[in-house]
C-alpha cells in the first residue's frame, strides 16, 4: 500500500494543513456572525435572491453550520463528508457573489463580516472574493480526494491503519463467526 | 480440488470482505453522526432566530400608520431615514443633514419619517442600539424625539464597547427636556419589541445598511445637499434659495 514515493509520505501531512486551514476559515467566519444572526440574516437578504424571510432563516442557521463544518474538520471526523459540504458551500457563495456582480448589486459580501449594502460612492470588489472563495474551494477539493490526513479522528477510529495494535487484531485469525460479532459491536458502539 | 494454497487465498478474500464490510459501515455511522451534528446545528440557529422574532409591539405616539418610524412634519414629499444611534456614519450624516432636513420639515415641504432601526446589537456588548431604539421611542411618546435623536448623537459612544446603560439614556433625555414619565418607560422596556419591530420591517424593505435614505420610495445618497435636490426635484420645482 505505501508506495514509499515522497508523496505518499507526505500527503496526509498537506492534508492535515488543508484541513486545519479550512477549519480555521469555517470557524472565523462563522464565528464573526454567530454574535448577530439578524445582521447576517439581512447579509443574505442583500444578495436579493430570497424572500426576506427566508434569508433571515438561511441567515440564522448558516453560521452555525458553518462552525459544524469547522469543529468536523477540525478533529478530522467524516472529513471527506465535510470536505463535500465545504465545497458545496463555496460553491453557493461563489454563485452567490457572481450573482450580486452580474445583477449590479452593491453589497459587501458578507463573508467575513456582516455584509449589507456598501456606502454609496464604494465600489465592490467581487473578484478578489471569488479568487478567495475559488482558492478555498480547491482547498475542499483537495480534501475530498485526499481525506486521509495526520492526527485526524477518521485515522483513529479507521483501526486497520492505526500504528498501535487494537483489540480488533484477533481478526486476522478469528474465525468467521466471531468477526461478524466484532463488527456488531463496533456497529453499536 | 481446492489445496491448501487456494483454501488460504480464499480465507483471505473472505477476511478482505468482511474487513471491507467494516469499513463500509464504520463509514456509514461516522457520517450519519456528522450530518447529526450538523442537523442539531442548524436547528440551534433556527431556534435561536424563532424565539427572537418579535411578536406583539406598541408604537409610540407619533409613529407613522405603519408603525415603523416617527415623522416630523406633512408636506407632500415622503423622507424615509433609516438611522441607528450606534452608527458613526449616521452620526456624522445627522450632524452635516439633521437641521437643513429638520427645516425642510418645518416649512412643510416634507414628511420626515425617521426610522431608528437596531441593526448594530453586534457593535456593542449591551444592545445599545435597541436601547436607544426604544429610549428614542419613549422620547417620541412625550413629543422630544428629535431633540432626544440630536443628544443620542451628540454623545454617541464608540463602536465594540459598552454603550451607554438605560440609566445614562434617562440622563440624556432630561438633557433633552425629558422627565420621569419617560425615564419610567425607559425602565419599563415599554418600546424595546417596537425597536424590534422597526428594525424588521427596514429589513423587509431591503435596508441593508445605516444610514439609508429615500426620498418617496427612492434611495438617496445620504448627504443634505442631495437629499434638499431629490425633494425639490420630487415637488416638481427647482431647489430654494434656503437650500443652497
Amino acid at each position: 500500500m505505501d508506495e514509499r514515493t515522497g508523496w505518499h509520505r507526505a500527503q496526509p501531512w498537506v492534508s492535515l494543513l488543508v484541513r486545519l486551514g479550512l477549519a480555521g476559515v469555517f470557524l472565523v467566519a462563522g464565528g464573526l456572525k454567530v454574535t448577530d444572526l439578524a445582521a447576517n440574516g439581512r447579509a443574505v437578504n442583500a444578495y436579493q435572491i430570497m424572500s426576506y424571510d427566508a434569508a433571515m432563516v438561511v441567515g440564522a442557521i448558516q453560521p452555525f453550520v458553518e462552525i459544524a463544518v469547522g469543529l468536523l474538520l477540525l478533529i478530522g471526523l467524516a472529513t471527506r463528508l465535510a470536505a463535500w459540504l465545504s465545497a458545496g458551500m463555496m460553491v453557493a457563495f461563489i454563485a452567490g457573489i457572481s450573482s450580486a456582480w452580474a445583477r449590479g448589486l452593491n453589497i459587501d459580501c458578507g463573508c467575513f463580516s456582516k455584509g449589507g449594502q456598501l456606502p454609496p460612492g464604494v465600489t465592490p470588489n467581487y473578484l478578489p472574493e471569488i479568487f478567495r472563495d475559488v482558492a478555498f474551494l480547491a482547498m475542499a477539493i483537495f480534501l475530498i480526494i485526499y481525506p486521509v490526513s495526520r492526527f485526524s479522528l477518521d485515522a483513529r477510529l479507521d483501526r486497520p491503519f492505526s500504528a498501535e495494535p487494537a483489540e480488533d487484531d484477533v481478526l486476522e485469525e478469528d474465525s468467521d463467526e466471531s468477526t461478524d460479532h466484532t463488527a456488531q459491536r463496533r456497529g453499536r458502539a | 480440488m481446492s489445496s491448501r494454497k487456494d483454501q488460504n487465498a480464499a480465507a483471505r478474500m473472505v477476511r478482505d470482505q468482511i474487513a471491507k464490510e467494516q469499513r463500509r459501515k464504520r463509514t456509514m455511522w461516522i457520517s450519519i453522526a456528522a450530518v447529526s451534528a450538523l442537523v442539531i446545528a442548524g436547528l440551534i440557529g433556527w431556534g435561536i432566530y424563532a424565539g427572537a422574532k418579535t411578536t406583539e409591539f406598541t408604537a409610540p405616539k407619533g409613529a407613522n400608520t405603519a408603525g415603523n418610524g416617527i415623522t416630523n412634519g406633512s408636506g407632500p414629499v415622503v423622507v424615509d431615514e433609516y438611522v441607528d444611534f450606534l452608527c458613526p456614519h449616521c452620526k456624522t450624516f445627522h450632524d452635516e443633514a439633521a437641521a437643513s432636513i429638520d427645516q425642510l420639515a418645518a416649512d412643510g415641504k416634507i414628511t420626515l419619517i425617521t426610522h431608528p432601526v437596531a441593526y448594530l446589537d453586534g457593535a456593542s456588548t449591551n444592545r445599545y442600539s435597541t436601547r436607544a431604539s426604544a429610549a428614542s421611542g419613549c422620547a417620541a411618546e412625550y413629543g422630544k424625539f428629535t431633540a432626544f435623536a440630536d443628544v443620542l448623537f451628540a454623545n454617541q459612544p464608540a463602536e465594540g464597547g459598552a454603550g451607554p446603560t438605560d440609566d445614562d439614556l434617562i440622563a440624556l433625555g432630561r438633557q433633552a427636556g425629558l422627565g420621569d414619565d419617560f425615564a419610567q418607560c425607559v425602565r419599563d422596556k415599554r418600546f424595546v419589541n417596537w425597536a424590534g419591530h422597526v428594525s424588521e420591517e427596514a429589513g423587509r424593505a431591503g435596508v441593508t445598511g445605516t444610514p439609508t435614505v429615500l426620498v418617496n420610495g427612492k434611495p438617496t445618497q445620504a448627504s443634505a445637499a442631495t437629499i434638499a435636490a431629490a425633494v425639490a426635484a420630487a415637488a416638481g420645482a427647482t431647489p430654494s434659495a434656503s437650500t443652497s
